[in-house]
């Protein structure tokens, strides 16, 4: 193990010259000396949400609608070399202060600094973990990092590493802060427990992070993330934890067990003490603080494992909970359970959002989750109070061995969903043309569908393949969240309208797991879902894991090939457009301001053999991209790629009007955006930022600018 | 520049890019016929023991694999040739031994891809050569 600076030695002057000039140039507008407190009115992005708030918003205006088609590249950084293999999946989103970026890039979670302006790698960094990086559930190279500064020349950045060290680097040459942790580096591993308290292992222990650290004042917050959660081989993995370490040394301050012990408020929502052996329930996404209040606020994930629950009987607080707990002791203040007894993989995935409303003309000062089901929930962020009552409603029954379903379950009453949130069948059955509707009526009929909160059933042939749900995996709004723009009180939000998502599950393997059910059909192989977290990082190649032989049908079984996917008409989705959304709530109101299909007709849809001459309008795409707020405009890419008339092969980065959704413009990107947009300025000129990946596309951030010449 | 010299250097010029242009564009497509059904055969094994468990026996994807059938590979992939997909397998797949799988098994492997895709088998094996490869555009439906 050992830390790697990749400054050549005979760049090394140069790159102090380049440095040096960097820090003596006034780069960023509206700066006021050191002193100044990093910020997005300075034109600066200095959280990867844009502030601490969660908003994604920054005032600038430069970029406009008038402009916009007018963008050029102004440069572009290539990920290829930040690690052993170029990364096809960037998701980071650069902070910008002072005139410098940083961001994560490549399969080694390199942190980078460029020069705001041109691009120009003023330094990077990496950490070699080995095997302990190849066994994390967190493969990649992240979201990105944390800004923090005393005010007085001490900037720092801070990052967690693909083995969960965190690690703080000195922002101007991003040597590493030997005061901080051991060398610069703090173990996270140290402090995560399975069971009761039982450390795990340090090297092969089930824990990682995407999500940047969140800086509040002198204090530096994590999360943590474990494996998926559909085929796990024991329920009694990681238990979640979020952690807050004095950002000057590491010294740990405080810990929120998402998971009680024994005598903690909580513990009894897990009947038979089934908390003791139990796991998962991290805080993956980003947290959002109320510095003036000092409140932090986690959006937690669900316990394992995501579609069977017959091991945690009961509500299993604080699992798919929005929780706040107070900056200085972690100690819980108020929370809400969006799901009881989570077994749809609800895990709450944006950060929720700070906004100071006016409802019927009182103030509040309210906090916005965004979400996967597609619901804005509205609460007091003071007091947890649902802003717009949350009714607990019945739901259906699980008649699962084992299971035990939460007899009701919340709903918001305002605002309304800002996204397709079940499948409502057959209205919302593809239909360009009749004979599609007739297949996929029949087709259909081969899974259980209904209202929202299906449970999970007993996937057989003879009667249903699986119960249909949406939102739940890769609907809704996911890990990129949404943003929000502080003046005019409105949450801006995409939303997945057509992640299908059939669940069924299946009695395990003998010997394979501890749990009475897994994801899967009793009538195919036994399959593990295999992700993050079983030995596929940069360096580390593993033998081959040999699954138990459930005996029976042989070969892969690939429904394409056998008759194709009873999910798809004609190589369609059954279900019909728009595929995504994008939406603006009204906080003061609690109403959906506008609702806009997201993106452009797929190619699959606009070459279809079937659907020539048919005038289908623009269908969006499906997909989880993040989006950025501005002065005037909501910024966002598409998630696929398309080759129409208007533009090559390649993804439009679009701008839409704040107030009515309407386009306003795009630009072309080579590849479909897999990370979230920011925005800075830098000597007078604004740049959008976005990090674009996929298929044969390696991860690339692209700055986009206007052109100087009129 | 003297006018003499120019044409030839035009012309030079000109074949260059025809050259390039020529080589660029392929001239089958996977609608052709490009794989044996045995070699599919091959591969489906091949698939269930190296990619399935990401991503998944459907090609759906998963939350780091990315959908190998239906709308989410065509738009990945449609308009590329199939050495840009044989060459991302090669050098970038299995996660856990990048690069360790031989060219045999990667022109299988996604022979079977595009079969389970639909696209036709033939009479000629999908070859395990790149610069072959780039002969063979993908296209989403039979134009």
């Amino acid at each position: 193990m050992s830390t790697q600076k990749t400054i050549a030695r005979l760049l090394l002057p140069v790159a102090v010259v380049a440095l040096t000039g960097i820090f003596l140039m006034p780069h960023a507008i509206g700066q006021s000396g050191a002193a100044a407190k990093p910020s997005t009115k300075n034109g600066e992005w200095p959280f990867y949400t844009a502030d601490e708030k969660g908003t994604k918003y920054s005032p600038l205006d430069q970029i406009n609608g008038s402009n916009f088609n007018k963008l050029e590249v102004a440069w572009r950084f290539k990920t290829d070399n930040l690690g052993p293999r170029p990364e096809f999946k960037l998701e980071g989103t650069p902070l910008m202060v002072k005139g410098v970026l940083y961001a994560t890039g490549g399969t080694r979670r390199s942190v980078v600094a460029l020069d705001a302006a041109t691009g120009e790698v003023l330094w990077t960094h990496s950490f070699r973990e080995g095997k302990r990086a190849a066994m994390s559930p967190r493969q990649l190279s992240g979201r990105g990092v944390a800004y923090w500064t005393d005010g007085k020349g001490d900037d720092r950045i801070v990052y967690v590493t693909t083995g969960y060290r965190m690690i703080q680097l000195h922002a101007k040459d991003g040597s590493m802060v030997s005061s901080f942790g051991k060398d610069g580096v703090l173990d996270l591993k140290v402090g995560m427990v399975t069971g009761v308290d039982k450390q795990i292992d340090l090297e092969t222990g089930e824990v990682g992070l995407h999500s940047t650290p969140l800086i509040a004042g002198d204090v530096v917050i994590v999360g943590s993330a474990f494996k998926e959660g559909m085929t796990v081989s024991t329920h009694n993995n990681t238990k979640g934890m979020v952690r807050a370490f004095d950002v000057h040394t590491g010294k740990p301050l405080w810990a929120f067990r998402t998971i009680p012990r024994k005598g903690e408020f909580g513990y009894d929502t897990w009947e038979n003490g089934s908390a003791d052996s139990n796991g998962n329930a991290g805080v993956w996404t980003q947290m959002t603080v109320d510095l003036e209040a000092g409140l932090v606020y986690l959006p937690v994930e669900s316990p394992t494992s995501d579609y069977y629950g017959g091991e945690r009987p009961g509500d299993n607080l604080f699992g798919e909970s929005l929780v706040c707990v107070d900056l200085k002791t972690g100690i819980r203040k108020w929370h809400f359970q969006i799901v009881h007894h989570p077994i749809w993989d609800y895990d709450l995935s944006s950060a929720p959002i700070l906004a100071d409303i006016n409802v019927d003309g009182k103030a509040i000062k309210a906090v916005a989750l965004p979400s996967k089901e597609s619901f804005l929930y509205v609460f007091d962020r003071i007091t947890g109070k649902p802003v717009w009552p949350i009714e607990e409603r019945a739901v259906p029954q699980s008649d699962v061995p084992g299971e035990k379903t939460a007899k009701t379950q919340p709903f918001p009453t305002k605002p309304p969903a800002y996204g397709r949130n079940f499948f409502n069948v057959p209205d919302d059955l593809i239909d360009f043309t009749p004979e599609m509707r007739s297949t996929a009526r029949d087709q259909i009929a081969r899974y259980k569908t209904g209202p929202m909160f299906l449970p999970p059933l007993i996937g057989d042939p003879a009667k249903f393949l699986g119960a249909i749900n949406l939102g739940n995996a890769s609907g809704g709004t996911n890990w990129p969240g949404a943003g929000y723009d502080p003046e005019n009180h409105i949450v801006y939000a995409q939303a997945n309208q057509s992640a299908v998502t059939p669940i069924t599950l299946r009695t395990p393997p003998a010997g394979f797991s501890d749990i009475k059910m897994v994801m899967g059909r009793n009538d195919t192989d036994f399959r593990v879902a295999e992700g993050p977290g079983y030995g596929s990082a940069a360096d580390y190649p593993q033998p081959k894991r040999t699954v138990p032989a459930a005996g029976g049908r042989g070969g892969a079984g690939g429904r394409g090939a056998q008759g194709g996917n009873p999910l798809q008409v004609q190589g369609l989705s059954i279900i019909k457009p728009p595929y995504g959304v994008v939406s603006a709530v009204n906080l003061d109101k609690g109403t959906l301001q506008w609702k806009v299909p997201y993106g452009e007709t797929p190619d699959n849809i606009r070459n279809h053999p079937a659907l020539k001459g048919l005038n289908l309008g623009n269908t969006g795409q499906g997909g989880s991209v993040g989006l950025l707020v501005t002065k005037t405009l909501v910024v966002l890419g598409d998630s696929q790629v398309t080759t129409t008339d208007q533009h090559p092969r390649g993804a439009m980065l679009r701008a839409h009007d704040k107030n009515t959704g309407k386009e306003l413009g795009a630009v072309w990107m080579p590849a479909p955006q897999s990370g979230s947009p920011m925005t800075y300025s830098v000597n007078g000129k604004q740049y959008i930022i976005v990090s674009v990946s996929g298929g044969a596309y390696s991860g690339e951030y692209i700055a986009y600018a206007l052109p100087d010449a009129n | 520049m003297n006018k003499r010299l120019f044409v030839p250097i035009a012309l030079g010029a000109l074949f260059a890019s025809y050259a390039v242009v020529r080589a660029q564009s392929p001239s089958k497509s996977v609608w052709d016929g490009v794989y044996t059904e045995e070699q599919a055969a091959k591969g489906k094994e091949l698939y269930s023991t190296h990619c399935s468990s990401c991503h998944s026996d459907s090609m759906e994807g998963g939350e780091m694999a990315p959908a190998l059938a239906g709308g989410g590979f065509s738009s990945n992939w449609a308009g590329l040739t199939a050495a840009d997909l044989f060459d991302r397998i090669r050098n970038t797949m299995p996660l856990n031994t990048p690069g360790k799988l031989s060219r045999e098994i990667n022109a299988n492997i996604l022979a079977y891809i595009f079969k389970f895709n639909a696209f036709p088998a033939g009479s000629v094996e999908l070859s395990q050569r790149s610069e072959y490869l780039k002969d063979i555009r993908i296209d989403a439906s039979k134009k």
